[in-house]
């Protein structure tokens, strides 16, 4: 992942007591971290608590980070571990939670290309694919989620989820083959 | 290369971590075989799908909002009292509740109906003469009674 190295000048300046440094990692990091939280717990609310989570645990902890480690995976660890402690509260505590995946796409007007039907067919395969993630274990969920939505390679994800590369490279082949398995069922359902 | 080895090696390629060595020999097992073919494309299909999945931007003020939260988590934090000085204070209360039942106690020990009449009878205002004949009061009564006997 590119800009790595403006991070470090970043974390010296919030160490040394320069409260805005940490404003511009929020700033650089937000859109990145919500749609990790987005396609990991599937609704917008839980995704955006989920978030805030991140970068406050994040600035409680970030004296403590050692440079040796890269501070985008240390904060997609946080993520992960904060998206997997919300899927693990109570029952009764989800209970009024609606999943975004469960709300059929609204259409928008459109004005030229692509025509509504291929637009129609693009959001529901969209749809499907999101469905599809929801019934992965979580373990496949998160290693798919990281390489194919985030873009990490292999090392960055082992070292965001603290397993050995061939973990993951066994995981993310996995959650592929169910995925093509959940899609082709949705597929079918329409 | 068997169909098995294939199969494993379909998700290296499609990220682009085949060792160069098998990649010659992947991609003719593709070209030859149709049903590893059609897995792939269905892999290859789904990494497009992700591809072009949406990307989502963070709700209007989220920025704001982390260092809002950021900022009052640091004022509850400045005005936690600590644990030790809470049981302090519990203890204290409960010290100076059980003062006040046990000193209660020691007031009412011995209580009967006789030395209440006569603790109340203590308290009456009978025992004051409202005006004694030195005084002010006194002089006035003293004159209208001998008015009222005129």
């Amino acid at each position: 992942m590119s800009g790595y190295s403006d991070d470090l000048p970043l974390i010296d300046r919030f160490k040394g007591g320069d409260q805005s440094a940490f404003e511009h990692l929020v700033l650089k990091y937000q859109d990145k971290i919500y749609t990790l939280c987005r396609y990991m717990l599937g609704n917008t609310h839980d995704a955006e608590d989920a978030a805030q989570d991140t970068f406050v645990k994040a600035y409680r902890n970030l004296n403590n980070f050692r440079p040796e480690a890269s501070f985008y995976t240390w904060l997609y660890r946080i993520a992960v571990n904060t998206c997997l402690d919300y899927k693990k509260r109570p029952f009764f505590q989800s209970l009024f939670r609606k999943s975004d995946e469960d709300e059929d796409y609204i259409l928008e007007p459109v004005s030229d290309e692509p025509s509504p039907e291929k637009l129609y067919e693009s959001k529901q395969l969209d749809l499907a694919l999101r469905k599809s993630l929801g019934k992965l274990s979580l373990k496949l969920r998160t290693v798919i989620i990281l390489k194919e939505i985030e873009g990490l390679s292999y090392e960055e994800i082992a070292e965001v989820i603290d397993v050995s590369v061939g973990t993951v490279k066994s995981r993310i082949s996995r959650a592929r083959e169910e995925l093509k398995v959940l899609m082709k069922s949705f597929r079918e359902q329409k | 290369m068997k169909c098995s080895k294939a199969h494993k090696l379909i998700s290296l390629y499609i990220d682009g971590a085949l060792p160069e060595r098998d990649v010659k020999t992947f991609e003719d097992h593709m070209k030859a075989c149709h049903k590893c073919r059609a897995e792939f494309e269905e892999g290859m299909e789904l990494h497009n799908l992700f591809t072009s999945a949406e990307k989502f931007e963070t709700p209007f003020g989220f920025h704001n909002r982390v260092m809002a939260n950021i900022y009052l988590g640091k004022i509850r934090e400045t005005a936690r009292i600590p644990v030790l000085v809470r049981l302090m204070e519990a203890v204290a209360i409960v010290i100076v509740i059980a003062f006040g039942i046990l000193s209660g106690g020691l007031v009412t020990k011995g209580y009967s109906p006789d030395k209440a009449r006569d603790a109340m009878a203590s308290l009456s205002l009978d025992i004051f003469d409202a005006a004694p004949p030195g005084s002010l009061g006194g002089v006035y009564l003293a004159m209208t009674e001998v008015s009222d006997e005129k």
